[in-house]
C-alpha cells in the first residue's frame, strides 16, 4: 500500500530529470524523483592516488568495463557495473553502451560542450532528402534554448551561421589566436569553411550537472523527494483507466519490491534506460516504433600533424597552442553532392605532443622523436552524426535479466556506408587543411569507436506528429498514455553533430512547463 | 543572488546532513546493546564496538604498501616466453635520461600477472607474441629471443615496431599486434610503478607520475 501519491514521478536524475523537477517543482507540483543508483559523497568518494597505489596500477582490473573506453582504474568506480547491469548485442554488431546511476547521472561527468540543433536538424529530410522531420523547429524551441543557455552560463561566440544557432552567450574572451590557428582558419575561409570557437556551459566550479543547477531550486521549494537505490522495473497502469498510475521499483541493496503512486509518470532515466522501462512495461508502443532509430554519433577519426618549424624546442612565441571549432560545413546546400547525407564538426587543437605510437621507434631512438616533436603538433578530430535507421533498434532479451531480475536490452545496431564515408571524407579534409599548411602529417585514421561511445545515444521513442509512426507527440507526451511523458533523449528524431545536452535540458524544460499547464487545466 | 546564497549552503550541506542522517537512522536502528555503547563514541565511531572511544582517540596505523615490501612473483608465463618478455622490455623501456626503466622495476613480473588475470584473447595475443618471437630468434640466431644481445634483439624487433595511426585499431598481423600492445603494456608498467614515481620525486623533475583522484567504490550492493 503506497503511503502518498505524488503528483509527478519523475524516473531519472541526469539533466532531464532534474529540469523537470526544476520546472514542475517551482509551479507547486509535488514530484518524486527515483534514481537508480546511490548519491556519491565528493568528500569521502575521492582521494587523490598514485598509480601504484591502485590494485591493477592503473591498468583496471581485466575485462571489468570493457565496453566503457572512456574507464581507467581511477573514475571504474563511477561507471555502471556492466556485471550487475548486463545488455546484450551481436559480436559482429558491438555497442558500447556507457552510463552512470550516481544521482545525478551522466550530468556529473558532462564535458559541457553546449550546442544548439538547427534546423538542418529539425527539418533534415528537406534537405537530405529522406528520413523524417521534428515536428518541431528551431524557433519552437528557441525560447527554451536561451534560458537553459542562462542556467548553466554558456560562453560562446554569436556566429550569425543558420547551422549553428546563437544563443543566449556569456561574451567569451578569448586569447590572440596562435600563428598555426591563424593559419587553419586562413585555409578554411579560402574554402569556404567556417572557423569558430567551443560553445561551453561554464557551470559553478567546472560542474554544469543536475545536482548543482537544477536539483537545489527544485529541494528548496519543498516539493520533492528524492529516493535512491531505487531501480524501477515497470511503470504501473490503471487497468480501468490505461493511464499510468505509478511504478514498481526494487530497492537496490535489499531486493526489496515497492510501488509509489503518482497522477503522471516522466521517464528521464536516459535514452536506453526509459526505453527498456517501457518495452519492459509493455506499454507506449500502439505504433511498433519504441525501440527504433536508436542512434548516436562518430568519434574516433583523427589527424596529427607536426609543424615542423616548432620541433626540437624551437616554437617561437604565440606559434603553437589554442584551438578552433569549426561546425558543420558540409551539406548545407541541396546541390551539394556527396556520397554521404549529413555532416560533421571537426575540431582542431595546436601545441600538443605525439605519441608514442606515432613512430616506428623504440628505446632511444623514440625518446628522442618524442622529445623533438614536443609541443610541435596539431591534431584534429570531428564528431559526425550517424543516421537514424529504423532497423537500428533494442528490444528486451528475456533470456537475460540484471542484478535485480529485471531483463536487459539486446543492441542491435550497425553502421551504414553514410557514416563510412563521411569518416574518410573528414579525414581527407583535415589532412588536405594540414599538408596545405605545410605541416607533417604523423598519423591519419578514418576508423571511429563503435556506436554508442559518444555517449550521446538518441532516439528510440522518437517524436513526431503522426502516432502510426512516432511514440512521443511533439510535448514528449506518449501518443497513447496521455499523462506520461519522456523528457530525455528518447525523443529525438535525428541527433545532429552536436552535443545533444542542450537541446535534451531544452525539451525537457518546454514538455515540463507543457506538463503544468495541462494539469493545471485539468486535461492531464 | 537568493539562488546562489542557497546553493552555497547546498554545497556545504552533505557532510553535515550525511552525518546527521546517519547519526539519526543509527539512534533509531540500533538495538539497546549498541545504543549504550555508543555513548562513548563521536560521530563515526564504528559498528558494535561499544566501550572503544571515539575515533579520534583510535590511533592510525601507518601502513605501506606492499610493493614497499615485497616483490610480484612472475608464475604465468613459461620460462622461455619469461626471457622473452624481460628482453622485450629491456629493449623497448630501456632506462633514459635519468628516468627508471622496465628492468629497473617489477614491470615484466606485474606484467606476467596482468596477463595471468587478462580474458583469454588478450593472453593468447601475449603467449603467440612471446613464441613468435623465440621462433624468430631461434630461426635467425639459432637461440631464444631472451638470449640474444642487443643487436640481434634490434634485427628482429625493427621490422616489427610500426606506426599505428589510432590504438583501436592495431596491426593486423599478430606479430605486429603483439609488439604494439607490448609495448605500451611495458611502458605503462614502468611510468607507473612505485620505483618510477619515487625516482620522479627524488629528481624533482616535473613529469607524469600517475597520480589521480580516485573514485572509490560507492555504497557497493
Amino acid at each position: 500500500m503506497a503511503k502518498k501519491e505524488y503528483d509527478v514521478l519523475i524516473v531519472g536524475s541526469g539533466h532531464s530529470g532534474g529540469m523537470a523537477a526544476s520546472v514542475l517543482t517551482k509551479k507547486g507540483i509535488s514530484c518524486l524523483m527515483l534514481n537508480a543508483g546511490p548519491e556519491a559523497d565528493y568528500e569521502k568518494d575521492r582521494v587523490t592516488k598514485a598509480a601504484h597505489e591502485l590494485p591493477w596500477r592503473g591498468f583496471n582490473k581485466p575485462g571489468r568495463l570493457s565496453h566503457v573506453y572512456q574507464a581507467n582504474e581511477f573514475n571504474a568506480n563511477q561507471w555502471v557495473d556492466e556485471k550487475e547491469n548486463p545488455y546484450t548485442y551481436d559480436p559482429a554488431k558491438p555497442y558500447n553502451w556507457v552510463r552512470v546511476r550516481l544521482l545525478g547521472g551522466r550530468s556529473l561527468f558532462w564535458a559541457r560542450q553546449s550546442f544548439r540543433l538547427s534546423d538542418f536538424e529539425f527539418k533534415a529530410a528537406e534537405i537530405d532528402g529522406t528520413g523524417d522531420n521534428w515536428p518541431i523547429s528551431h524557433d519552437d524551441l528557441a525560447p527554451y534554448y536561451s534560458q537553459v543557455e542562462g542556467i548553466f552560463k554558456v560562453v560562446g561566440r554569436k556566429e550569425g551561421w543558420p547551422q549553428f544557432p546563437d544563443g543566449n552567450f556569456i561574451e567569451p574572451s578569448y586569447p590572440p589566436d596562435s600563428e598555426t590557428i591563424k593559419k587553419i582558419s586562413e585555409l578554411c575561409k579560402a574554402r569556404e569553411i567556417g572557423v569558430s570557437k567551443m560553445r561551453s556551459a561554464q557551470g559553478q566550479n567546472g560542474l554544469a550537472s543536475s545536482i548543482n543547477l537544477l536539483l537545489p531550486d527544485a529541494v528548496a521549494t519543498g516539493k520533492l523527494d528524492v529516493v535512491s537505490n531505487a531501480i524501477v522495473r515497470e511503470i504501473s497502469v490503471d487497468k480501468k483507466t490505461g493511464r499510468a498510475n505509478g511504478a514498481h521499483f526494487v530497492d537496490r541493496h535489499s531486493r526489496r519490491e515497492m510501488h509509489v503512486k503518482a497522477r503522471v509518470v516522466v521517464l528521464a532515466a536516459g535514452t536506453l534506460e526509459s526505453t527498456r522501462l517501457l518495452l519492459n512495461s509493455g506499454i507506449a508502443n500502439s505504433s511498433g516504433m519504441l525501440g527504433h532509430y536508436l542512434h548516436d554519433q562518430i568519434y574516433g577519426v583523427s589527424v596529427v600533424a607536426s609543424v615542423p618549424e616548432a620541433r626540437d624546442g624551437k616554437a617561437k612565441p604565440g606559434q603553437m597552442g589554442g584551438s578552433v571549432f569549426i561546425p558543420r560545413f558540409r551539406n548545407l546546400r541541396k546541390t551539394e553532392k556527396r556520397n554521404f547525407i549529413k555532416g560533421y564538426c571537426m575540431i582542431i587543437g595546436s601545441g600538443g605532443s605525439a605519441s608514442p605510437n606515432h613512430f616506428a621507434a623504440y628505446g632511444d631512438e623514440l625518446q628522442t622523436k618524442l622529445d623533438s616533436y614536443a609541443g610541435s603538433c596539431v591534431s584534429g578530430s570531428i564528431y559526425g552524426e550517424r543516421v537514424a535507421r529504423y532497423e537500428n533498434h533494442v528490444r528486451i532479451n528475456k533470456d537475460v535479466k540484471d542484478a535485480w531480475g529485471i531483463p536487459v536490452l539486446h543492441v542491435d545496431v550497425k553502421d551504414s556506408d553514410n557514416e563510412l564515408n563521411m569518416a574518410k571524407d573528414s579525414a581527407d579534409t583535415m589532412e588536405e587543411l594540414f599538408k596545405a599548411a605545410g605541416w607533417e602529417i604523423l598519423s591519419k585514421t578514418d576508423k571511429f569507436y563503435p556506436p554508442g561511445y559518444s555517449i550521446h545515444e538518441v532516439g528510440t521513442a522518437r517524436m513526431g506528429d503522426n502516432p502510426k509512426t512516432s511514440v512521443l507527440n511533439k510535448w514528449n507526451q506518449s501518443h497513447d498514455i496521455k499523462n506520461l511523458f519522456v523528457v530525455d533523449g528518447s525523443g529525438f528524431v535525428t541527433c545532429g553533430w552536436q552535443n545533444p545536452t542542450m537541446t535534451i535540458l531544452s525539451l525537457s524544460m518546454r514538455a515540463s512547463e507543457y506538463l503544468a499547464d495541462e494539469m493545471k487545466k485539468g486535461n492531464v | 543572488m537568493k539562488r546562489r546564497r542557497f546553493l552555497s549552503a547546498f554545497a556545504a550541506a552533505p557532510a553535515v546532513t550525511s552525518l546527521l542522517s546517519e547519526e539519526a537512522a543509527a539512534q533509531q536502528a540500533a538495538p539497546p546493546a549498541a545504543a549504550a555503547g555508543r555513548a562513548g563514541r563521536g560521530a563515526g565511531g564504528q559498528g558494535n564496538g561499544g566501550g572503544r572511544g571515539g575515533s579520534s582517540e583510535v590511533p592510525k596505523i601507518p601502513v605501506v604498501e606492499a610493493d614497499e615490501a615485497g616483490a610480484t612473483v612472475a608464475r604465468y608465463f613459461s620460462a622461455t616466453q619469461y626471457a622473452a618478455l624481460r628482453k622485450l622490455a629491456g629493449m623497448l623501456a630501456p632506462p633514459l635520461k635519468g628516468n627508471i626503466g622496465a628492468l629497473d622495476c617489477d614491470a615484466v613480473e606485474f606484467l606476467d600477472f596482468l596477463i595471468s588475470a587478462s580474458p583469454a584473447d588478450r593472453q593468447q595475443l601475449y603467449k603467440g607474441g612471446l613464441d613468435g618471437l623465440n621462433a624468430a630468434a631461434r630461426k635467425q640466431f639459432g637461440k631464444g629471443f631472451g638470449e640474444l644481445n642487443n643487436a640481434q634483439a634490434d634485427a628482429i624487433l625493427k621490422p616489427l615496431v610500426v606506426p599505428v595511426a589510432w590504438v583501436y585499431d592495431p596491426p593486423k598481423d599478430p606479430l605486429k599486434h603483439f609488439i604494439f600492445e607490448a609495448h605500451q603494456d611495458i611502458r605503462t608498467a614502468t611510468r607507473n610503478s612505485l620505483e618510477a614515481t619515487k625516482a620522479l620525486a627524488n629528481s624533482g623533475r616535473r613529469g607524469f607520475g600517475g597520480v589521480g583522484l580516485y573514485w572509490n567504490p560507492i555504497d557497493p550492493v
